[in-house]
């Protein structure tokens, strides 16, 4: 086995750059995409910087370390840190339920309606919460993450997570079935 | 508790959207493929063609010494390039069985060194005292090819742990039902100190060939396991029967040679002489896709492996090996 670490470093090399990035950009697009729509709310602020964050992880591509993080983390971690930096910056923000809320061709005008009361409503509940719950939320529900793979990305305890993630889904179910529906 | 409601804001992103972001992306792979910034990108993509065909599998790579019971840690030396045809449906088992083998692999690691990406160095000369070995190269290229990159890389240390129950649920779960594993071998562990590796492309026009050289890692083997009978389990983890691994075990010197596992279908391997030593060299055919995706033609890669003078030697190149044969017969 003389050249076995030296080939798996080649081949951990070689994996840098075997990654289809046709494959990522089908399977990632729609979790980044969901995360910022989750974490701000207004689904053209949510294409821009998803926007954002592909083009940065693009160009960093080559840099990319399989054996480092998943490829998912790694495009998560670049999109977190695009919301930061959104939020940092001053803005104005329309709320979700003022923006063009994508419908579904075959909803009927009633089903439709009460889509989009639903998501005014929840944009509602999540825009009180505190930046940390939010992030969470967004990284769980909107880009369907791991409790773990949170914990990565956040640097909190995958039991933290876990914790916060409960407590805040707890608050905001009662909230919502507070507004009588469910 | 439903967390129906929490999961009503997603949708997909529209595909007017998807596509313009798909087309901006495109344009920065295509501004990234200009020559200028091709170069130092190059390293990789050669590499990945040596390296994935010498190693598919490295999980079944198990050199071992013949001697059951030593009473000393020991050294292997890479000498022989042995081919083991390996079925890749093996391999879609253990997808299949959910269970994750680079993980499963990786649990077992310990990194004693962490490795480091290869880095541009001056010329052979620097890559030779980067290294710490006289770096060889080729006295004959192939017809307009010159060299155009030289860099070192350092693998790194590592420590293997080998964990019974593990060996047995991956042998199990790729068709070997009586993997018989000795529970003594519990624990046991193999330390790998890979010295430095030296990188040389050689560029012509929509073709790289690459040489790549290092010495014989350092291989601290585990007292007391007879690793013949774990080669021999790795043998059958590839898709031999019992005896089929039995009678190819017999052929194999264990205290010496380096198996690389080629996929049954796609690939040709034959043994070949390099500079007065025995040599494997694989080819493959190659479908690349396109930037917009699209697949390409196939082209015939392949990569030639040859230990000569302590020093171990890959050389990737286009075509079926006539080219990078005859380079590798100038290399000193």
């Amino acid at each position: 086995m003389g050249g076995t670490r030296l080939l798996g470093w080649l081949v951990g090399a070689a994996e840098r750059e075997s990654v289809d990035w046709d494959a990522v950009y089908q399977e990632e697009l729609p979790r980044v995409y969901n995360f910022f729509r989750y974490r701000v709310g207004n689904p053209a602020t949510a294409e821009d910087l998803t926007s954002l964050a592909f083009e940065k992880a693009w160009r960093a591509r080559r840099r990319y370390r399989r054996d480092r993080a998943a490829v998912s983390t790694w495009l998560l971690a670049i999109a977190r840190n695009v919301a930061i930096d959104h939020y940092r910056q001053p803005r104005i923000e329309l709320p979700i339920g003022d923006a063009d809320v994508a419908s579904d061709a075959a909803e009927t005008p009633e089903t439709s309606a009460l889509r989009r009361s639903d998501l005014r409503r929840l944009e509602t509940l999540m825009g009180g919460l505190p930046p940390r719950e939010s992030e969470l939320l967004a990284l769980k529900f909107g880009a369907g993450a791991t409790n773990r793979a949170i914990a990565k990305l956040t640097g909190l305890s995958e039991s933290n997570v876990g914790t916060i993630l409960h407590r805040t889904i707890a608050g905001l179910r009662a909230a919502w079935d507070t507004g009588g529906r469910s | 508790m439903s967390e129906d409601f929490l999961t009503r804001l997603r949708e997909e992103p529209r595909p007017e959207f998807a596509d313009e972001l798909r087309r901006r992306l495109r344009e920065i792979e295509s501004a990234e493929a200009t020559p200028a910034s091709r170069r130092r990108a190059r390293f990789v993509p050669v590499l990945a063609g040596a390296a994935f065909t010498a190693v598919v599998g490295l999980a079944f790579i198990l050199p071992s010494v013949g001697a059951a019971a030593r009473s000393f840690l020991d050294l292997f030396r890479v000498k022989r390039f042995a081919a083991v045809p390996v079925d890749p449906e093996r391999l879609t088992r253990l997808q299949r069985g959910g269970l994750d083998l680079k993980s499963l692999v990786s649990e077992q690691v310990e990194v004693l060194e962490p490795g480091r990406p290869p880095e541009p160095v001056a010329g052979a000369e620097a890559a030779s005292a980067a290294a710490g070995i006289g770096v060889r190269q080729p006295a004959v290229l192939p017809r307009g090819a010159a060299l155009a990159e030289v860099a070192v890389g350092h693998p790194g240390a590592f420590r293997v742990s080998l964990d019974v129950a593990k060996l047995e649920l991956v042998a199990r779960a790729v068709g070997v039902e009586d993997p018989d594993i000795p529970a003594s071998w519990n624990g046991a562990t193999i330390q790998v100190q890979a010295p430095p590796v030296v990188f040389m492309r050689y560029h012509r026009g929509a073709d790289d060939f690459m040489l790549i050289q290092s010495r014989n890692p350092a291989i601290e083997l585990p007292e007391g396991v007879d690793l013949a009978r774990l080669g021999t389990l790795g043998l059958r983890m590839t898709g031999m029967t019992p005896e089929e691994a039995r009678l190819f075990a017999r052929t194999i010197d264990w205290r010496n040679t380096l198996l690389v596992p080629i996929p049954l279908q796609g690939a040709m391997f034959r043994e070949v002489e390099v500079r007065g030593q025995k040599g494997l060299l694989v080819t493959a055919m190659q479908a690349p896709k396109a930037a917009d995706g699209a697949p390409r033609p196939g082209r015939w890669r392949s990569v030639l492996l040859w230990e000569d003078g302590g020093q171990i030697f890959a050389l990737d190149g286009p075509g079926q090996g006539i080219e990078i044969l005859e380079m590798a017969q100038s290399v000193h």
